[in-house]
């Protein structure tokens, strides 16, 4: 019955605008190394959701340190991180933090849509992957039976 | 299948209210008409989606439903979902008096990230199949969302009742208001950024 087919995680579809990113990142700031858990989750949730690398990089710096130091925010940190990871391309990364989600929440159908999404780009790229090489080998093929006739003759 | 028929437009509703009032369970009931017992469902994280086709009078209409997680520690995040929202649902879980209390925190959050008027809203008292241990009568849902001029309705995603009525007479609504959904670009809304302001990320909102 259900028409949402394809997997789909909104939070890693949508960025904040600068101006809202820019609040979170401001206040970050203002509380400085003594920061509320509170405010560096909002900002490294921010950056996360961004569509600079730079701001993704340092967002999933920020989640590691939370997932670090404060199991009560654990699966959230390992959703985000997820997510933080499948926009960088690091899919290898992206899938052992959603792995490690539906460890402890099987049924979860938010974590499950993203791994599914994972999945999905992991066989996309491998593809990709496969035709590159499989280029590669028949360029290597091409060369070398160039030299082979080459020699025999 | 049969041809593509073109969509009319596409209308974004948000559910918000508190954590455990059953959002994530309607809006399963209305895509899947499915429904978990509780110790198979989790909090949602942030915000889930669905996405499902609606025909009006012989138009489709595509709605993308954000269900927004309703934990505090995310209330920050939660702001910024508002955007470009053509109708919001609030949620309160009728065997839960606190829920229900805490639905003006949601208004008011409502009425500072959309600040167009015609945004629709509905207040949606869940789980009416706990009939016995019910809080708030049916009256007092009617009247707060009379004195907040919003649509009211009781469900129950359990045993179905009420929940497709519910997003039919949101999106009849929306239909009806062409204000809110002719604009061409619906996600240019004006920030304004404002620091002492915690609580949220500033008006995003083009609703």
């Amino acid at each position: 019955m259900s028409d949402s087919v394809l997997p789909y995680a909104a939070d890693a579809e949508q960025s904040l605008t600068p101006d809202e990113l820019l609040v979170l990142q401001r206040q970050f700031e203002r509380e400085g190394p003594r920061a509320r858990i509170q405010t560096k989750f909002n900002y490294a949730w921010g950056l996360i959701k961004s569509t600079k690398k730079r701001e993704q990089q340092l967002g999933v710096r920020l989640m590691h340190e939370i997932y670090d130091e404060h199991a009560e925010r654990k699966r959230e940190c390992l959703y985000y991180l997820a997510i933080g990871y499948y926009k960088m391309g690091e899919y290898a990364n992206a899938r052992v933090y959603i792995e490690q989600l539906l460890a402890l929440e099987p049924g979860n159908a938010q974590a499950r849509s993203l791994r599914e999404l994972i999945d999905q780009r992991v066989s996309r790229d491998g593809l990709i992957g496969l035709a590159v090489s499989g280029g590669a080998i028949a360029l290597v093929g091409i060369v070398a039976a160039a030299i082979f006739k080459k020699r025999s003759q | 299948m049969e041809a593509a028929q073109e969509i009319t437009s596409t209308f974004k509703i948000l559910m918000v209210g508190d954590s455990n009032v059953g959002k994530s369970s309607i809006l399963l009931r209305f895509t899947d008409d499915q429904f978990l017992p509780p110790e198979e469902t989790s909090a949602t994280i942030g915000v889930d989606f669905k996405v499902k086709m609606y025909d009006v009078d012989g138009k489709k209409y595509k709605l993308t439903i954000w269900d927004t997680a309703g934990q505090e520690r995310f209330r920050t995040l939660t702001s910024s979902y508002y955007r470009g929202a053509q109708g919001v649902i609030l949620v309160y879980d009728v065997s839960s008096r606190e829920t229900f209390e805490h639905l003006s925190n949601w208004m008011e959050e409502l009425n500072t990230y959309c600040s167009n008027n015609d945004v629709v809203k509905m207040v949606v008292g869940n789980k009416i199949d706990k009939e016995a241990e019910r809080q708030v009568t049916r009256k007092e849902g009617a009247e707060y969302a009379r004195k907040h001029q919003t649509l009211f309705l009781e469900c129950s995603a359990k045993t179905k009742i009420g929940v497709q009525q519910a997003v039919e007479e949101l999106v009849n609504k929306i239909v009806d208001t062409p204000s809110l959904w002719r604009k061409s670009s619906p996600n240019k809304g004006t920030v304004t950024v404002n620091d002492s302001v915690p609580s949220g990320l500033g008006s995003g909102c083009a609703c």
